[in-house]
């Protein structure tokens, strides 16, 4: 039975990050990431965007193999396809995931972390000796592995907190049912990531295009079911893409969930910690989840490495990880909860007519806050969606 | 114990499923599993409460009489 200080349960930017962290923080201790799918980044379940800053906080973009592009502009289409552009609004970056994931387990590697794909946790039990017995299945073979702190970092289905006794469910609406094509030649600014909102199009949620080079992007679309039509959300995608897209050749399809909700209530327990997705840890605005996932992963690796060395893993000593996610983010997380249950009551008529209106500002001082305060002046059936973000 | 047994309850069309893992934390009894690149349905905890099948993006779930389960 392998004895480890450190169990991480998924490779992906959460629990790379934690593995990486926990071994810089206390290079002494042994520490295993495990992967289930045969390849680390494999098979790619994400849009594949990020922001800059929080990027760079972890790896640097300028010149990486694992960039798909680089992105300066957003453009948001209101139902009609009326479009409006905001110029030089922050830089970004479409990821190759595939690569970037790759790279950041490499970093863990590095570090000094064992890195094990291939390797499925299929449950785990808290024995007297306070120890956490992991069982992994390894191309065929089992093994019990004893660690000191589990890191759950293993997504949307999120198996370590459930047997760990913390409540990981998502109500249905709050979970987004996301499809998404990888289309190749096709006409769009590819330094521009597209956003469209429409209960039409995407109930609930929307569509984007990510450029992933000139004339490839990831085309996709969000939608909660609650909402819809009794269509799934490969059909509206097909629907839309038939509309916009009709000769683009879908080299890529994936599809997920992404669970725009809150930080979930408890995010630790007596040896273990649940880190990104599976902690609910995304911004429920944006759906956007990378760049959170890391930095849960990197509080979550430093309080297990503290935590370890100081021979102290207690439910109590870990509570100090969650209280930290949710002074970084996770009550910013809160404040955009409410702006998407807002969001959720504006109709497609009043989009298109704010769209219409915004696009009178000039492009040149076209910036978020000033399209926020016009749209307030020009729709005043707006004010109670943004009272709801001040709440 | 008794358990009342619902009149129709989840099954998953192998052939159509992704394993994105979507449906999972959506289960409240916590009754679908996806182990070794499998997705299955515990028939005897599944209370037929719907709540996975219209999220599914590729509609891989359906309801059916436990029998034809």
């Amino acid at each position: 039975m392998p004895d480890v200080d450190l169990l991480v349960v998924g490779a992906g930017p959460a629990g790379a990050v934690a593995a990486w962290h926990a071994k810089q923080a206390a290079p002494a201790l042994d520490v295993v990431l495990l992967e289930r799918d045969r390849a680390v980044g494999s098979p790619v379940r994400c849009a594949e965007g990020v922001g800059d800053a929080g990027l760079r906080e972890f790896a640097n973009p300028d010149g990486a193999e694992w960039v798909s592009r680089r992105i300066t502009d957003v453009v948001f289409q209101a139902p009609d396809d009326t479009e409006v552009l905001l110029a030089d609004c922050g830089l970004g970056w479409i990821l190759d995931r595939t690569r970037f994931d790759a790279h950041l387990a490499a970093e863990a590697a590095a570090a000094g972390a064992q890195v094990l794909v291939g390797a499925e946790a299929t449950g785990m039990s808290r024995n007297g000796d306070g120890r956490w017995h992991v069982r992994v299945k390894e191309r065929g073979r089992d093994e019990t592995y004893r660690a000191r702190i589990v890191i759950g970092a293993d997504g949307v289905e999120t198996m370590v907190g459930r047997w760990a006794g913390l409540d990981t469910r998502v109500p249905a609406r709050d979970m987004e049912s996301c499809a998404q094509y990888v289309l190749q030649g096709i006409d769009f600014n590819p330094d521009a990531i597209y956003l469209q909102f429409s209960n039409a199009i995407a109930p609930g949620g929307y569509a984007w295009i990510f450029p992933k080079a000139v004339g490839v992007a990831n085309v996709g679309l969000g939608l909660v079911a609650l909402k819809t039509d009794g269509r799934n959300a490969r059909e509206y995608l097909d629907a839309w893409i038939a509309r916009r897209f009709p000769n683009g050749a879908r080299t890529g399809y994936t599809v997920g969930g992404v669970i725009v909700h809150t930080t979930i209530k408890k995010t630790y327990a007596d040896g273990v910690m649940v880190a990104g997705d599976a902690a609910h840890m995304l911004n429920p605005l944006s759906g956007g989840g990378i760049t959170t996932a890391m930095k849960a992963g990197r509080l979550a690796g430093g309080t297990a490495a503290a935590a370890i060395c100081a021979g102290d893993t207690s439910e109590r000593r870990l509570s100090t990880y969650h209280e930290a996610w949710m002074q970084l983010l996770g009550e910013d997380h809160l404040k955009y909860y409410r702006i998407k249950q807002a969001l959720g009551n504006v109709d497609d008529t009043s989009f298109n007519q704010l769209a219409r209106t915004v696009n009178k500002i000039p492009a040149e001082k076209r910036t978020i806050g000033r399209v926020f305060t016009h749209a307030l002046i020009k729709h005043p059936q707006l004010i109670p969606v943004a009272a709801r973000f001040f709440v | 114990m008794r358990r009342v047994t619902p009149d129709t309850i989840a099954v998953v069309d192998l052939a159509v499923c992704d394993r994105c893992g979507l449906c999972l934390p959506l289960c409240p009894p916590e009754a679908i599993h996806l182990e070794l690149n499998m997705l299955t349905v515990d028939d005897a905890a599944c209370t037929g409460c719907e709540k996975c099948v219209g999220p599914c993006p590729v509609g891989a779930l359906a309801m059916a009489p436990p029998a034809y389960a």
